[in-house]
């Protein structure tokens, strides 16, 4: 195998994710473990830019890392900003869950040793922004309305809940 | 030069290349953050009828900031006892690099650009909503109720603010058909799409001085009501990064506007032996005067005024430019 940009790149942005995800489980602090999802949701983005699937690395990181986490943040901030978590788990437990890692391990080990991906089509990611929007609007148009209506719904869901809050506040005065 | 060296082989030289090309490009948004500093506060001291810094270097105080960084290096460096100590150390990192980050992929002129990315535009705006993060969290490890204010305030206003900058930029990649920088550029030669998109020009101006944060939408550092927002704690060195972030910011935003609504590196008719780089120079310089501008002449908004004109005139507005615009699409592929 050589030692290419590509590999060396790939390498550092998935120690990064993986990295991040055990920083996730294994911090206390609610606040630190939002901060360490950022950077795996970033570099699993720069995986896929390493796809050249560079539209849905953008979304990505506009999505994820930056609406989600900051919706996260505040919704901690204006609750319990000081909440930390702790570890309660007895040893057999402890001893149980390696055990089912190891099993989980092995057997994805043995399934990636013998798959073997039939050699598909290999324009995808030629204009792929490009792609995604034709076929989102031509094919799959039912279902991305029906997505907005689902938001709409859960807007105005919002909005009943926040009005319904005032009126109780209103009557306590 | 740039396309050759994206496609060749990956090696220390070239590694070596773009660290190089890098550096030079940070040499010089450091120097155009430190005379960008020092002309805003010359032309805010020309408005307000005063002289501005006009002591240290020469009579037009040119060293001015330099003198203001070398105070800042030398500053002792203080971490609250009581804040989050990692996180209060990450912060002004995790809010200076995607400010340089979004740098590469601005095209300064047609050969002078570092990333050509198909989405240019979206990563613009992806990359750009990090630097939140890095606020957020820099106000929360504070430890400090001003900074929680100020960094409330920041997500707030920066999240409001991006839906009618995204919105208000669609018109124009409905004109162009494309999300890339340079294309849009290209389309310009029939008309700057300050012309063909004046709404969306206006609307886009507005949410951009809100998403840098300056006055009058500096809600997350209103001195007058706390202190100075998100970066209270925050001393030397670590400051400097979050003021630098903002200028840097600064830079990117105008860069922007000029590739997105004044044509870019694109000449005016019948001076096209002036080249490129002065013509983006000359637009940028414009487009840095106006916020400079803004500044000098607005007062603050309301926190509440603010989040309603965002979501209540804004977004409507920006809303009914792309509604026009694809209108106007359709109708001139009739005729």
């Amino acid at each position: 195998m050589t030692f290419s940009g590509e590999f060396f790149a790939f390498m550092s942005l998935a120690l990064v994710a993986v990295i991040g995800g055990v920083l996730l489980l294994n911090l206390t602090k609610v606040v630190h473990m939002v901060v360490a999802l950022v950077f795996t949701f970033v570099s699993i983005a720069g995986i896929y830019v390493l796809l050249s699937a560079e539209f849905l690395a953008a979304v990505q990181i506009l999505i994820y890392s930056g609406a989600i986490t900051i919706i996260m943040l505040f919704g901690i901030m204006l609750t319990r900003h000081n909440d930390t978590s702790e570890p309660k788990i007895g040893r057999w437990r402890k001893l149980l869950l390696f055990a089912g890692v190891l099993g989980f391990a092995f057997a994805v080990y043995i399934g990636i040793y013998n798959l073997d991906l039939p050699s598909a089509p290999n324009d995808l990611h030629v204009n792929n922004t490009e792609q995604i929007g034709i076929e989102l609007y031509s094919k799959f148009i039912i279902p991305f309305e029906v997505t907005s209506v689902l938001l709409l719904v859960a807007l105005i869901g919002s909005i009943v809940l926040a009005k319904k809050d005032d009126e109780k506040e209103a009557e306590k005065e | 030069m740039v396309e050759e060296l994206l496609y060749s082989e990956a090696g220390l030289l070239n590694f070596g290349i773009f660290f190089l090309l890098a550096t030079v490009l940070l040499l010089v948004v450091l120097g155009f953050v430190t005379y960008a500093i020092l002309a805003e506060r010359k032309v805010m001291g020309f408005m307000q009828l005063r002289q501005g810094p006009n002591q240290v270097g020469g009579r037009w105080g040119l060293l001015q900031t330099v003198a203001d960084v070398l105070k800042l290096l030398l500053k002792e460096d203080t971490i609250p006892k009581l804040a989050d100590r990692p996180l209060f150390i990450l912060a002004p990192v995790i809010a200076f690099a995607p400010a340089f980050m979004v740098l590469a992929t601005i095209p300064f002129t047609d050969k002078l650009q570092f990333a050509d990315i198909g989405v240019g535009l979206l990563y613009y705006i992806a990359i750009s909503g990090l630097t939140t993060v890095g606020i957020v969290t820099g106000a929360w490890a504070s430890n400090n109720k001003y900074a929680l204010l100020g960094g409330m305030r920041a997500a707030a206003q920066m999240i409001s603010y991006e839906i009618p900058l995204v919105m208000s930029v669609l018109g124009i990649i409905l004109l162009t058909g494309s999300l890339n920088l340079n294309e849009i550029v290209e389309a310009q030669k029939n008309g700057w799409f300050i012309i063909w998109q004046p709404i969306a020009f206006i609307v886009f101006l507005i949410a951009s001085t809100a998403e840098l944060n300056r006055v009058p939408f500096d809600l997350p550092e209103a001195e007058s009501e706390l202190v100075a927002g998100f970066h209270v704690e925050y001393s030397g060195f670590r400051w400097a990064f979050f003021m630098l972030a903002e200028y840097v910011y600064f830079f990117a935003m105008a860069s922007l506007t000029t590739v997105l609504f004044l044509g870019g590196w694109l000449p005016l008719p019948f001076l096209e032996f002036i080249p490129g780089a002065v013509w983006f120079a000359l637009k940028f310089t414009a487009v840095i005067f106006i916020l400079v501008w803004f500044r000098v002449t607005f007062p603050r908004l309301r926190a509440d005024q603010l989040m309603e004109f965002g979501w209540k005139v804004l977004l409507p507005v920006a809303l009914a430019n792309i509604f026009l615009t694809a209108l106007l699409k359709e109708w001139l592929n009739i005729f």
